[in-house]
């Protein structure tokens, strides 16, 4: 605990950004490790979607990115997402749950569509994706998608 | 003399409110935890997030990899505690040692990743013992094991 500070970064800014933007004016919180000697980095965002208090945690390891995304206090379904090693100029992905729930395709689009960014940045780092969520809606969903990818750490 | 002896009985009362109110603001967010352990010449990290009713946990050595992803709780009705292998670990089980025991003797929730190599259980001891001291000095420990001992 003594080697690490912590930063608060850009409420505010992220406030403007969002009203910029002409977007809904619900403030995220972010805050970032700043422990430089640690191996991972992490980075935790907390952000409002229907209603519900939803923190976000995104770790990135050397093999692996974990995306745990929690409003009801556990990491619920937890799924993996690989692209996959292939010929054709089209990538292809491989997603699976591998914990919890495996009737949701809101949740497997979800990891589908962070791999695709991701992939697009690191593309040999398969995803890890921690969804314990209270309602599968798709808006929920756009917006837990959105503030992984304003605040990633790839 | 009193009076100092007074004012010091209601400092200490303030602090213990303090405390209380502290821990009901942790419950509310997500909480990160990472340190590193050097042993020899292995270098372990290790990183504690703490959600409301689970914790996550990932035992780093000399390398930052994820590793195995296992899943540990106690199951009712008789308290024993099941693990299971959520990603990668194929027989060796590493892992899931550390992982039962931990919930054994926290009573807590947790999924644990962990990439420390096979065949050698010193290490995955020492690593137990410390992620426990921390588990503990964190405060995150239920107060009644599951054990009896």
């Amino acid at each position: 605990m003594s080697a690490l500070q912590l930063l608060l970064v850009g409420v505010e800014e992220a406030e403007d950004r969002e009203i910029l933007s002409g977007g809904r004016s619900r403030p995220r919180l972010r805050m970032e490790s700043l422990d430089a000697n640690f191996p991972v980095r992490h980075r935790k965002v907390s952000l409002e979607a229907k209603g519900n208090k939803t923190e976000i945690v995104l770790c990135s390891y050397e093999d692996h990115i974990l995306v745990i995304a929690t409003q009801i206090g556990a990491m619920g379904t937890i799924l993996h997402a690989r692209k996959e090693e292939g010929m054709s100029v089209e990538p292809t992905f491989s997603v699976s749950v591998i914990f919890g729930k495996r009737d949701e395709p809101m949740l497997i689009a979800t990891a589908r569509r962070l791999i695709d960014h991701i992939s697009s940045y690191v593309p040999s780092k398969p995803l890890v994706l921690s969804l314990g969520l209270k309602d599968h809606s798709s808006e929920t969903l756009k917006e837990i998608v959105a503030a992984v990818i304003e605040n990633r750490l790839w | 003399m009193e009076t100092e002896y007074d004012q010091v009985l209601h400092s200490v009362a303030q602090v213990k409110i303090a405390d209380q109110t502290g821990v009901n603001q942790d419950e509310d967010g997500v909480k990160v935890s990472c340190f590193t352990e050097v042993l020899d010449d292995v270098t372990l990290h290790f990183q504690i997030i703490r959600l409301a009713k689970q914790i996550y946990v990932w035992i780093g050595y000399n390398s930052a990899k994820f590793g195995n992803l296992y899943a540990a709780a106690s199951t009712r009705p008789s308290n024993t505690v099941s693990v299971a292998t959520v990603l990668g670990g194929t027989s060796d089980n590493t892992g899931s040692g550390i992982a039962h025991r931990l919930v054994m003797k926290t009573g807590l929730n947790i999924i644990m990743a962990c990439n420390i190599p096979k065949n050698n259980p010193l290490l995955e001891a020492k690593a137990e013992k410390m992620l426990m001291r921390k588990l503990i000095d964190l405060g995150y420990t239920m107060p009644t094991p599951l054990r009896a001992t």
